[in-house]
C-alpha cells in the first residue's frame, strides 16, 4: 500500500543535508562547548556558527538567539521567563496570549495565573484571527508580555502579527510570537516585524527532534526557568546538543533560501486538495478559509463522520493526517482553537487538519484526495447505515 | 470478508497477554487485523509519570506487541459508553444493595457491540477477544458460544448477555488453548506481555476500595454507604454494619467480632437499612430466580433441564426450569448451593454450550 505523510505540522524527516552536517558532531567532534581544551574548543566553534546560522535566518544578531530543547520550552522560557521578571519587580502582573495560541503558550499563561498573575486571552474572529481591539483592551493591563503566534498550527490562519507587534512597540510592552509553523513557510524576520521574542523549532522543517530556540531582542529582561551552570547567557543551562544546533541551523538556511519558491508550491497543492475534498465532501467548512494562511496547513470539518474514526480509517488507507493538536483526545471535546472561533463540539463532524511538506508530490495530493473522500464518504454511510 | 475467508478483525487489546495472543493468532491466520485499546475512565486527573491517560501501562504494551506484530494499534475513547453503561450500572446496583458484575455488563454492551459498531467504521467485519471460549457455527448456520477448553481459564460465565446477533461477527482466538501453552506462545513471538501478571481486581477500580469509589460517585452520606443494624433472620439486632454496600452474600469478614458463631451476611435490606446476618446453613438455597434476560440459543421452557452457574469458578448445578417467562426465569436447583448474590450472573449451560442467562434477583 502506497502511505502518504499529510502531517508536516506534526513533524518532518530530517533533511539529507541536515543529518550529514549533524554526523561529526554526534562521534569525533564530541566536545562540551564550555571546556577549554580543544575539544570544547572545536564544539564552541561550530555552536557559536550555528547560532550565527540561525540568527541571520530571522534576521538577528547572534547573541540574540539562544538553543531550548523544544519549542515548548522556548515558548514556556518567554512566557513564564517574563512572567518571573515581572514577580520580581513587585506588583500586579498580567500575561496576554491570544486564546488560539499552541498549549505550549496558553497552559504556560494559565501556570502563571495560578501564581497570582492575570490572565489576558484575546478573543479571535470566526477566521481565527486575534482581534486588534482586544490587543488595544489587553495593553491598557500593561501585561509583562503579549503573546500572539504568527502562524497557527492547526488551521494555518496567519496573524496580524505586524498590527500587533506595532501596538506593544507604541504601548512599550514586550511582545512574543511563536513562529514555529512559520518558519520557512512565511518570511518570518524580526528585523521587519518588530518581536522581541520569537520561538522557533527544528524538527517541523527538516531539522531534528529536541532542539528549539528563543530569539530575545537586545535588552528584553527574562529570568532564567531552569538554573545550572549558566549556559546560554544564562537562560537555558545544561550542555548544549551542538550536533541539533548545528541541525537545526543548517535546516533554517534551507528552509528560509526556498522559503519562496516551496510556499508556491504547496499553496497550489494545499489549494488543489482543498477544492477536491470541498467537491467530494459535500457540506465541507474550511476552517479559517477566509483569512490569508500558511501555505502548507489546511484544517477541514465534515459532517456526518466520527471525529475519533476518521484518523484510524485514513491511517488504514494509508494516509497520516491529524486533527487539531496531537494532545486533544476524545470524540467530542472540539480544539481549543476551533472552540475559540467559535465552533461547537459535534461528535458527527469531523475536522481534520492535512498539512503539507517538502516531500510531498502533486502525484500524493492527488491520490490523498482521492482516498480522503472515499474514506470519508464509507464513513459516512456506515454513520448513517 | 473476502472470497478466501479473510476478514477485517478489530482486536480488543488491554495490553494483557491473553489479548495479544489473540491478535497474533488472527494474524497467522490471515486476516487482517486492527489492534484497538479501549480507553474507558479517566485513569487520573493528576499529572505524572504513567498516571495520566496517554501514558498508561496497558495502552502503551498493546501498541508495543501491534508493533511488533505489524499491525496497527488505536486507541478508541470509550469512556461515555463506559461510564454510562457500565459505571453507572456498578453503582447504582450497590445503591440497590445488589452485587454486579461490571465484567459482564461491560462485555455485553461496551466490549462487543460497541466496538463491532465502530469497527464497521473502519471496514472491519468481525471483534476479536482475548476470553477463554469458544464459539462455532453448528453447521446449520447458527452460532453457538461453549466454554474454553481449559476449564480452569474458562470465562464463558463472562458471556451471556452478548446480543445474540453479533455472535457470527464475534471470534475467541484462545478458546482452544490452555493459559500455560497462551503464554508460551507469547514468549515464542517475544511479545513484552508474555510474563505479565492476571488482573484480578475491577479495571476501574485499581485499587480494589470500591467502597471508597463507591463514596466518590453516590457520596459519603448516601444510604448505602450509613451505619446500620446487623440482624438476624427473626429481626434481633446483633450489631452495626458501616453501610450496606460495603457487604454482600456470604460474606464473613467485616462483620465485628464477639458472635457466639460464626455469622456470615444473608441478604441486604435497603429500605429498612439492614443487614441480614445468619448462620452458614442458612446461606444454603435451591432456587434461583433470574432477571434481566439474555438469550444466545432458544429461551429454555418450563420443565427444561439445564445447568446453572451463579458466581464464576463455581461449578454449574443440575436444575430444572419451573417458570420461564421474558421477564423472569426460576429454577430449581438439584442440590442447593452456597451464597447465591442478587445482582451476580446466573448463567445456564447444557453441557458446555452457553444457553444465556440473567441476572440473579
Amino acid at each position: 500500500m502506497r502511505t502518504i505523510y499529510l502531517d508536516h505540522a506534526a513533524t518532518t524527516p530530517v533533511r539529507p543535508e541536515v543529518l550529514a552536517a549533524m554526523e561529526p558532531y554526534a562521534a569525533e567532534r564530541f566536545g562540551n562547548p564550555s571546556s577549554v581544551h580543544r575539544w570544547g574548543q572545536q564544539a564552541r566553534t561550530a555552536l557559536e556558527e550555528a547560532r550565527e546560522r540561525l540568527a541571520a535566518a530571522v534576521g538577528a544578531a547572534r547573541r540574540e538567539i539562544v538553543f531550548t530543547g523544544s519549542g515548548t520550552e522556548a515558548d514556556n522560557l518567554a512566557v513564564l521567563g517574563r512572567w518571573l521578571h515581572a514577580r520580581r519587580a513587585g506588583g500586579p502582573v498580567a500575561v496576554a496570549c491570544s486564546a488560539v495560541e499552541h498549549k505550549a503558550v496558553l497552559a504556560a499563561v494559565r501556570a502563571a495565573e495560578r501564581e497570582g498573575a492575570e490572565a489576558l486571552i484575546l478573543a479571535v474572529d470566526e477566521e481565527g484571527r486575534t482581534d486588534l481591539g482586544a490587543v488595544e483592551e489587553a495593553l491598557r493591563s500593561r501585561p509583562c508580555v503579549v503573546s500572539v503566534m504568527w502562524g497557527n498550527n492547526e488551521t494555518g490562519v496567519l496573524q496580524p502579527v505586524e498590527e500587533i507587534a506595532a501596538l506593544c512597540r507604541e504601548a512599550g510592552v514586550v511582545f512574543h510570537s511563536d513562529a514555529v509553523q512559520a518558519l520557512g513557510r512565511v518570511p518570518v524576520r524580526v528585523d521587519r516585524v518588530p518581536c522581541d521574542l520569537l520561538t522557533v523549532s527544528a524538527h517541523k522543517i527538516g531539522g531534528p527532534k529536541g532542539i528549539g530556540a528563543l530569539y530575545v531582542r537586545s535588552g528584553v529582561d527574562l529570568e532564567p526557568l531552569l538554573h545550572g551552570g549558566g549556559q546560554e547567557a544564562g537562560l537555558r543551562p545544561g550542555t548544549q546538543n551542538v550536533a541539533a544546533a548545528v541541525g537545526f541551523a543548517v535546516a533554517a538556511e534551507l528552509a528560509v533560501r526556498e522559503q519562496e519558491a516551496e510556499a508556491q508550491r504547496l499553496a497550489a497543492l494545499r489549494d488543489r486538495l482543498e477544492k477536491a475534498l470541498v467537491d467530494g465532501l459535500p457540506g465541507t467548512v474550511v476552517n479559517g478559509g477566509g483569512a490569508p494562511r500558511l501555505p502548507h496547513i489546511l484544517n477541514v470539518s465534515v459532517p456526518g463522520v466520527d471525529q475519533e474514526s476518521v484518523l484510524f480509517a485514513l491511517d488504514l488507507e494509508g494516509v497520516a493526517a491529524s486533527s487539531g493538536s496531537a494532545c486533544t483526545s476524545g470524540g467530542v471535546e472540539l480544539s481549543h482553537v476551533l472552540t475559540a472561533m467559535g465552533r461547537t463540539a459535534d461528535a458527527r463532524t469531523a475536522s481534520v487538519r492535512l498539512s503539507l511538506g517538502r516531500t510531498t508530490t502533486s502525484a500524493d495530493i492527488d491520490e490523498a484526495a482521492r482516498t480522503i473522500v472515499d474514506v470519508l464518504a464509507r464513513i459516512r454511510a456506515a454513520a448513517e447505515g | 470478508m473476502s472470497s478466501d475467508g479473510r476478514m477485517t478483525v478489530l482486536v480488543a487489546m488491554s495490553g494483557g497477554v491473553d489479548s495479544s495472543v489473540a491478535a497474533a493468532l488472527l494474524v497467522e491466520q490471515g486476516h487482517r487485523v486492527i489492534g484497538v485499546t479501549m480507553k474507558t475512565f479517566c485513569y487520573a486527573s493528576t499529572p505524572g509519570p504513567s498516571r495520566t491517560c496517554c501514558g498508561l501501562d496497558g495502552i502503551q504494551d498493546a501498541r508495543r506487541v501491534c508493533d511488533r506484530l505489524g499491525i496497527p494499534h488505536y486507541v478508541f475513547d470509550m469512556e461515555e459508553e463506559f461510564t454510562r453503561d457500565v459505571i453507572a450500572d456498578f453503582v447504582s446496583e450497590y445503591a440497590a444493595g445488589r452485587t454486579p458484575n461490571p465484567c459482564v455488563r461491560c462485555n455485553s454492551n461496551t466490549k462487543i457491540p460497541d466496538l463491532l459498531r465502530r469497527g464497521r467504521m473502519l471496514g472491519a467485519d468481525a471483534v476479536a477477544t482475548g476470553h477463554y471460549a469458544r464459539i462455532e457455527e453448528d453447521g446449520n448456520g447458527a452460532w453457538v458460544v461453549r466454554r474454553a477448553v481449559d476449564g480452569l481459564k474458562d470465562q464463558a460465565y463472562f458471556l451471556w448477555g452478548i446480543p445474540r446477533e453479533v455472535l457470527p461477527r464475534l471470534r475467541f482466538p484462545l478458546g482452544e488453548l490452555t493459559k500455560p501453552e497462551v503464554r508460551a506462545r507469547a514468549r515464542e513471538l517475544g511479545l513484552v506481555t508474555a510474563d505479565k501478571p492476571e488482573s484480578q481486581e475491577i479495571c476501574f477500580v485499581p485499587d480494589g476500595d470500591y467502597a471508597g469509589f463507591l463514596a466518590a460517585h453516590l457520596g459519603e452520606d448516601h444510604p448505602a454507604l450509613t451505619p446500620g443494624p446487623l440482624v438476624t433472620a427473626d429481626g434481633t439486632v446483633v450489631g452495626r454494619h458501616r453501610g450496606y454496600a460495603r457487604y454482600t452474600v456470604g460474606q464473613r469478614k467485616g462483620l465485628g467480632g464477639g458472635f457466639p458463631r460464626p455469622l456470615y451476611v444473608l441478604r441486604v435490606r435497603p429500605a429498612t437499612n439492614e443487614v441480614v446476618v445468619g448462620a452458614v446453613e442458612e446461606l444454603n438455597r435451591d432456587d434461583v430466580a433470574l432477571g434481566d434476560l439474555n438469550w444466545l440459543t432458544t429461551p429454555p421452557s418450563v420443565g427444561d433441564r439445564v445447568e446453572v452457574q451463579v458466581r464464576h469458578r463455581a461449578p454449574a448445578v443440575p436444575a430444572t426450569v419451573v417458570r420461564a417467562d421474558p421477564e423472569c426465569v426460576e429454577l430449581r436447583l438439584d442440590r442447593p448451593v452456597r451464597a447465591i448474590t442478587p445482582g451476580q450472573s446466573g448463567v445456564l449451560f447444557r453441557g458446555d454450550v452457553l444457553l444465556g442467562g440473567g441476572r440473579i434477583r
